[in-house]
């Protein structure tokens, strides 16, 4: 089997780690009493655009080599380098520095032609020699798959890459593109001459803005680049201002000190829709949240009867939930496949009918409900999970809540050790249907409780399978066996609040679906 | 002396040394830093290989013998989340710590000692009773919450002074005051008992008997003496405001160690946390360990003590 997922966007938990706690209802008790008197004072600086960001940025974010796994470091990759392909508006795989490219049938070949107005931010022009080195450099997540696919790089001339592969590998340009960091490309002589540390500390690369200046912990700097192929930026300044704290960064952009604040939520989020000038741009992140019954292959368990399952889909009432945690910004997609993902398939909408719940339970000779154990989850995200605890409990499952640490969950979760009870997790990794079937769905997934054999059977099948239409009608009968046995209730996909000032003309969020962030950064604008 | 001194130097090297153990192994009981570096779903072999890239797929003995190696050499390693030394990322954020410190432990002597004293001179009045309210709101109000009050009250209602971030004196206003409020309240309370202490003593009690002035035998004879507690206190807090204001750093946003504190602590960055422990750790020790050669110098029956 391959690997399962590779490439991993963040969840809400790492996008936005702090739950809902005590000190937001002091600041907003504070906030009440100010609330409606606020005034933005600030003089905006012409021609920048400030961002109160929500976490700490990291040099290792200024080189795609680095790049671990999660979105956050596409935070600022997006402006400071391009990819040979990467996702942009409408386009998953949108032709960048490579102006196109060709699959061979076979799939073992892919040939690129690398775009000749593609520039580096010293002027240097972007060549095959450097689309070798960023690819032989990667040393983040999934480079050890990337390099075992990998029969050799060609380069017969400056303006074509022809990548040769040991096997066909249906998913490459998933990879190549935005799973991973390969695809990103640095100047080759430039990171030679300056070193890896030199790299780090003065990076350039070929994308819409050029590094000025990093401050750890404090602030990025950045500046148009006028050459950048796609088209000359708008905004000539951006600076990225570290603010960890959720209400300071509100108050930032009450104040106008910043232009855009990442990750707000709740009440603050609220607060900042009823201010004037002010508007929130939600995002629903490639983030699917789902509750799992682990025990449905113990014949002896409750879980083990398809209606009790069923019952529980039918008993999470998941509108309610996202109108009261997240202002109703969340997507309720019924899967645990992200929408935006190659090969998805959307499963009928979820419903909420505690009625025919109870009516299923019943039949399933559970009338009176039964005691379910705990319920495991992600300590950031207890307030959904006690939402569930409640729903759950009108069907009659009793469940406990038994929040964890982030940390300390998944990695029990991954370790297996939740083997009663009922999870509560989520994924951000990127991919496709099949990475995430792999991950959480299929034997020997490394989050796979259990497995159908039927679904088991298929797996293999697709992965070897190059025709598309052919691979996503297996990928689609894998989907449909999963909703039909209700392996999973899943919840939503989660709704990212982010909020804008009144400066700001085109934000750029949402452009990319799925993606936290604002990108793409050249697409951004200053109201005149 | 010299044996005095060899003494306390040995006690403050083995602090130190039992200082390290302790982070070291607490640290790593937190769990996992690969966990918080890759999305749940990640491959044991990213897992593993993140592992290798930090050495935590070595045996903890050996981490450790790398680890005291290093820092015997001044290496405090290398930082998991910034990829950069831990000392060079302190000694960034030292002089903003700096900063903050000192504004706000002056903005706490300044409040904290005169209100002590009114109040330890007017027992039962209006200035201790307004000093023992004004302590146990500055000691029970969570900094945060003060933060967040002065945020919304003097820079979003107002509009007078800058949210967060450093680089001006308006940037150090709101944190200054919210870091230094706390101390301010304990200093209160340590001048107000020790000045108490001090004027019942026998050497005031026998000023005052001469006809001295009350004016002069509190400024003269009372505070004097009883400022000595408050200022060895307030060396000790300066340390702790350098290196562990972390809620105060983290409301303002101030680029000091506290944040690098809590951002390590946030993202399993063992090295910085190892590192800022260390380094507040060895101020507290160097800190007391010149306090105790003090001492020996002006009272010679200390450093015959066996």
């Amino acid at each position: 089997m391959s690997s399962p997922v590779q490439h991993r966007v963040e969840t809400a938990a790492t996008a936005d780690r702090t739950g809902v706690s005590r000190r937001d209802l002091l600041a907003l008790a504070a906030m009440g009493v100010v609330a409606g008197a606020s005034r933005p004072v600030m003089a905006a600086t012409e021609g920048q655009l400030t961002y109160g960001v929500h976490v700490s940025l990291a040099p290792s974010w200024f080189d795609p080599a680095e790049t671990q796994g999660i979105i956050t470091p596409y935070m600022v990759l997006y402006a400071l380098h391009d990819a040979m392909v990467k996702a942009m508006p409408g386009k998953p795989y949108a032709p960048c520095l490579a102006e196109s490219w060709t699959a061979a049938p076979d799939g073992l070949t892919y040939d690129f032609v690398i775009r000749k107005d593609a520039k580096f931010h010293n002027g240097e022009p972007v060549t095959a020699e450097d689309v070798k080195f960023s690819y032989e450099r990667y040393r983040g997540t999934s480079h050890e798959l990337m390099k075992e696919n990998l029969a050799s790089i060609e380069t017969p001339d400056p303006s074509h890459v022809r990548f040769k592969l040991k096997k066909p590998w249906p998913d490459f340009l998933s990879f190549y593109s935005s799973a991973s960091g390969a695809g990103w490309i640095v100047p080759k002589k430039y990171v030679e001459q300056v070193g890896e540390d030199g790299f780090k500390r003065a990076p350039i690369g070929a994308g819409p803005y050029k590094f000025v200046s990093f401050n750890p912990g404090v602030e990025l700097v950045l500046e148009a680049f006028d050459g950048y192929w796609r088209k000359k930026p708008n905004v000539k300044r951006l600076v990225m201002k570290v603010i960890p704290d959720e209400a300071t960064r509100a108050a930032a952009l009450k104040r106008g000190e910043v232009d855009i604040a990442y990750s707000v939520r709740g009440e603050l989020a609220e607060e900042l829709q009823h201010t004037p000038g002010i508007a929130l741009k939600p995002v629903v992140l490639q983030a699917p949240n789902w509750l799992y019954f682990p025990e449905q292959w113990d014949p002896k368990s409750p879980w083990h009867d398809l209606r009790v399952r069923q019952a529980a889909n039918l008993a999470i009432d998941r509108q309610g939930m996202s109108d009261a945690l997240f202002l109703g910004y969340c997507k309720i997609t019924n899967s645990i496949v992200p929408y935006t993902f190659d090969y998805y398939w959307q499963p009928p909408a979820a419903a909420y009918d505690p009625t025919k719940a109870k009516k299923l339970m019943a039949e399933a000779g559970r009338a009176g409900g039964f005691d379910a154990g705990m319920m495991y989850c992600d300590s950031s995200y207890s307030n959904m999970a006690e939402v569930s605890v409640n729903n759950l409990a009108e069907i009659g499952i009793r469940v406990r809540l038994e929040p964890v640490e982030r940390a300390a969950f998944y990695s029990n979760y991954g370790a297996k050790k939740y083997q009663r009870g009922i999870i509560q997790a989520a994924s951000g990794a990127f991919g496709n249907a099949a990475t995430r079937l792999a991950a959480f769905i299929v034997k020997g997934g490394a989050f796979a409780y259990g497995s159908y054999p039927d679904i088991d059977e298929l797996y293999p099948q697709q992965a070897d399978e190059i025709d598309h239409e052919k691979r996503a009608a297996i990928l689609t009968k894998m989907q449909q066996l999963v909703h039909e046995k209700a392996i999973y209730a899943p919840i939503w996909q989660l709704g990212f609040i982010n909020a804008v000032g009144p400066r700001v003309g085109e934000s750029s969020f949402d452009l990319i679906p799925g993606f936290a962030y604002t990108a793409p950064f050249e697409d951004l604008t200053i109201k005149a | 002396m010299k044996q005095y001194i060899a003494r306390r130097l040995g006690y403050s090297l083995l602090s130190l040394f039992l200082l390290s153990l302790t982070i070291f192994f607490f640290v790593r009981v937190t769990g996992d830093p690969a966990a918080l570096l890759v999305e749940p779903g990640a491959s044991q072999e990213d897992i593993a290989a993140i592992h290798h890239q930090f050495g935590l797929d070595r045996p903890l003995l050996v981490q450790y013998g790398l680890f005291m190696a290093s820092l015997v050499q001044g290496d405090f390693g290398q930082s998991f989340y910034y990829r950069t030394p831990v000392f060079e990322l302190y000694l960034s954020r030292l002089p903003n710590s700096l900063e903050l410190a000192v504004v706000a432990m002056f903005l706490s002597l300044v409040i904290g000692i005169p209100s002590g004293v009114l109040a330890s001179v007017q027992v039962g009045g209006f200035w201790d009773s307004f000093g023992k309210m004004f302590s146990l709101l500055g000691l029970s109000l969570p900094s945060f919450w003060v933060g967040l009050v002065l945020i919304l009250f003097f820079s979003v209602y107002l509009g007078w002074l800058p949210s967060s971030g450093a680089g001006t004196p308006l940037h150090l206003i709101m944190p200054a005051f919210a870091l230094g409020w706390y101390f301010a309240a304990a200093h209160m309370r340590l001048t107000r008992s020790s000045m108490l202490e001090v004027l019942g003593s026998e050497y005031v009690k026998l000023a005052r008997l001469k006809g001295l002035p009350e004016k002069l035998v509190i400024a003269k004879h009372a505070f004097k003496n009883a400022l000595i507690p408050v200022l060895t206190l307030a060396g000790i807090n300066l340390v702790i405001m350098v290196n562990v204001a972390v809620v105060v750093e983290t409301v303002f946003a101030w680029p000091g160690i506290g944040r690098l504190l809590y951002e390590g602590i946030t993202f399993r960055d063992f090295p910085i946390v190892q590192g800022v422990v260390i380094m507040g750790g060895a101020m507290i020790i160097a800190v007391n360990f010149m306090i105790d050669i003090l001492y020996a110098v002006i009272d010679p029956r200390i450093r015959l003590e066996k």
